[in-house]
């Protein structure tokens, strides 16, 4: 059994293309349903976001599924084959995992760092399983790019820092203040960035957030949606002075709030900081305002560069991270190793064990003398024997990361000691694998 | 004795500074341990010092020394569960460790003169201990607000934007600790006059008799308790709070170190029982 990943994402796909082949336009269940029928796989899990859509895999004929795939893609959501194929991209075995852990921990993502991704592979897996599409393998691989996701964040500083203008407006108001809760907002004016960091700050959950506008109706249809109420724009000085956190975002030529005015407002608040947004182009704040004690006066030019700033941290932390998944990957792959060679393991063991039983078997007339107790003892010691004699060769089995040699091995032992060449499982065709069967060995576990 | 506490202390520095500097919430568990293991190991030494000589060291600056950096470390261990907030470890604890060099260094008991066998003697010391501890947090609480709002202030957030507690915590704690400081400064000032004026016209100890305002290490504690005086009233009155109080905070306890440790060896006619 081998995974196959086909898929397409903002890197190969433009977005008109990614809304026509977005699977949750008709529901991940069905596109896993149809899928699922497709006589050579044997588990599969569809990831769909707004940037990607992407198909893993189990199959026994990466070549011909990944053909089947690409059909499937371009019927399924009725996009000509020829149209789609050059934005299709095909991933088989360590690759495809190298590419689902890096997903998971947000190194493959538009904005890098981004915390939602890992939300929606953990979404993709628990569809896939809840419709008894994913088995012993994808459970393994989704379960670790979990872990893979959780690694990357917390040991590199990938998805630390605010990455949009609102969000790093609101964690600098954090940082001055901690909680908002007991925080008064005056937003003036009622655009479309006041709105934006108007929303954000209600969900901080801020005490008051009053809306100034020159368009009186303007100002109105703001506050509803932000749960706030208006002041008269004529009154916006004598409000500034209950304001802990001011947002001016208007059109206005001249600076709508002077130095004068934060003179007058700090001189009741005495210590107690002032933080103002100012959003608007050109300025509304007179910039010198930001030179008294207290007031934090951040302009839109401060809050982009914070957020390239921060981009560009996220950037940097690129390489960590990539290594970080670089050595997962290595570990999922020597783990799946390890796995071929399982059922030479089990098939010795059972070889070695039918010897036993069979010696006991004959001796059994011998051994009718013997007390209960000593048949038990004579059951005992043969059994440690069996155990003793086999444990160096199975741990050096298992500790086999290449591929051939396994093979080799397993070659080796189905000639030294008989080994059977089909297992008796029945649920064996039931359990892939991702690297190919080991020759003549049993498929078993 | 002594060194085993140092020891610690070094390690647990050690811990604090990489959990600063990486974020690793594993070293951050482990720096608390470490530090949790030498605040007690320091204390057994501690006890073991006293029943040793049959009664608290706190005798002689080095005794007193001592006896601060295991309450610095009990008050931050304490300020640390209440916050839970790490940052702060990696300006206190190298403190700890520095000042610990000494009792590790000497590590001797100095005699008590019969001079100040009294309770008022501990209660004294130990009110002060506790005060310059609160005022060693109160410290380097400000100097950390400063920090942050220097870089607030100037645009650029980085190192110390990402690591430490918001600008209204860091000037809550500083608020609390140097209100507890102030508490302790004054009962330890009290209680020690109460007792010199008991014990002054009973003894010929030069040292005890050397005991007024004009004695350095008496006029920079006195200096100093109107510093943090004028703190809490600039807070409450003017509004001092903030970068100011920070300063306000950070200047007094530099006053107190001096006060603490150079003053007391060298300079002091008064409190050089060791």
């Amino acid at each position: 059994m081998k995974l196959i990943l086909l898929g397409a994402s903002h890197h190969s796909a433009p977005v008109g293309l990614r809304e026509r082949i977005d699977f949750s336009r008709r529901g991940v269940p069905e596109a896993l349903s149809v899928l699922s029928e497709i006589s050579d796989i044997t588990e599969v899990a569809v990831l769909s976001t707004c940037n990607r859509s992407e198909i893993y895999a189990m199959c026994s004929n990466p070549v011909s599924v990944g053909q089947v795939l690409v059909s499937f893609m371009s019927s399924y959501h009725d996009v000509p084959e020829s149209e789609l194929a050059p934005h299709i991209y095909i991933r088989h075995d360590t690759d495809a995992v190298r590419h689902l852990f890096r997903t998971a921990a947000g190194l493959d993502s538009l904005l890098v760092g981004e915390p939602q991704i890992l939300g929606q592979v953990k979404d993709a897996y628990t569809t896939a399983s809840q419709h008894q599409c994913t088995g012993a393998l994808l459970n393994r691989l989704f379960h670790w790019s979990f872990a893979v996701g959780k690694r990357v964040r917390s040991e590199t500083g990938i998805g630390e820092g605010a990455v949009s203008v609102s969000y790093a407006a609101i964690s600098l108001a954090r940082k001055i203040f901690g909680s908002l809760k007991e925080r008064n907002v005056l937003l003036i004016g009622a655009g479309e960035m006041a709105e934006l960091t108007a929303t954000h700050l209600r969900s901080q959950e801020v005490h008051q957030i009053r809306v100034a506008s020159r368009t009186a109706a303007r100002a109105a249809a703001l506050a509803a949606k932000v749960d706030g109420e208006t002041v008269p724009w004529e009154n916006i000085t004598t409000q500034l002075t209950s304001a802990d956190i001011i947002v001016t975002a208007t059109g206005s030529t001249t600076p709508i709030v002077t130095r004068r005015d934060i003179d007058v407002v700090m001189q009741p608040r005495r210590d107690r900081p002032l933080f103002i947004m100012d959003i608007g182009l050109p300025r509304d704040v007179e910039p010198s305002s930001g030179d008294i004690e207290q007031v934090f006066l951040y302009n839109i030019d401060d809050l982009r560069s914070i957020v390239q700033e921060n981009l560009t941290r996220r950037q940097s932390q690129l390489d960590s991270g990539e290594l970080l998944v670089e050595e997962e990957v290595d570990r999922f792959v020597i783990w799946l190793r390890s796995r071929a060679a399982i059922p030479t393991v089990v098939a010795l063991r059972r070889r070695f064990e039918s010897i036993r039983s069979s010696e006991l078997s004959r001796l059994e007339p011998k051994l009718a003398s013997l007390s209960p107790e000593s048949r038990q003892r004579v059951d005992e010691v043969t059994r440690l024997l069996v155990e003793k004699l086999l444990l160096a060769p199975t741990e050096h089995l298992k500790s086999i990361n290449d591929q051939e040699m396994v093979a080799a091995y397993a070659d080796a032992l189905n000639h030294l000691f008989n080994l059977p060449d089909k297992s008796s499982d029945n649920d064996a065709e039931k359990r892939p694998r991702l690297i190919p069967p080991v020759a003549r060995s049993p498929r078993t576990r | 004795m002594n060194t085993f506490p140092f020891a610690l202390y070094l390690v647990a520095s050690v811990s604090y500074a990489v959990h600063f500097a990486r974020r690793s919430e594993s070293a951050g568990r482990i720096a608390t341990v470490t530090l949790v293991l030498a605040a007690l190991t320091h204390a057994f030494v501690i006890g073991m010092q006293t029943m040793q000589v049959g009664h608290i060291p706190f005798v002689g600056t080095t005794g007193a020394v001592s006896a601060f950096v295991c309450l610095l470390a009990l008050a931050y261990l304490y300020s640390e569960m209440m916050t839970d907030e790490r940052a702060m470890g990696v300006f206190v604890v190298p403190l700890m460790a520095l000042l610990q060099v000494i009792p590790a260094i000497t590590n001797s008991v100095a005699e008590r003169p019969p001079s100040l066998d009294s309770p008022w003697f501990a209660v004294h010391v130990l009110a002060l201990l506790c005060a310059y501890a609160s005022f060693a947090l109160a410290c380097v609480v400000g100097v950390t607000y400063v920090l942050l709002f220097k870089e607030l202030k100037a645009k650029h957030l980085g190192f110390f934007y990402a690591r430490l507690p918001s600008l209204q915590v860091l000037d809550q704690m500083n608020s609390r600790a140097v209100s507890v400081g102030w508490f302790f400064l004054t009962l330890g000032l009290v209680v020690g006059t109460v007792w010199l004026l008991q014990v002054q016209s009973n003894t010929t100890d030069p040292r005890i008799q050397a005991m007024s305002l004009l004695d350095p290490k008496i006029f920079i504690v006195l200096l100093c308790w109107v510093v943090y005086s004028f703190a809490l009233y600039a807070r409450r009155s003017i509004g001092w709070s903030g970068r100011r109080a920070a300063l306000l905070s950070t200047f007094g306890f530099t006053v107190l170190l001096l006060n603490f440790v150079p003053v007391s060896y060298f300079v002091t006619q008064s409190h050089n029982f060791y």
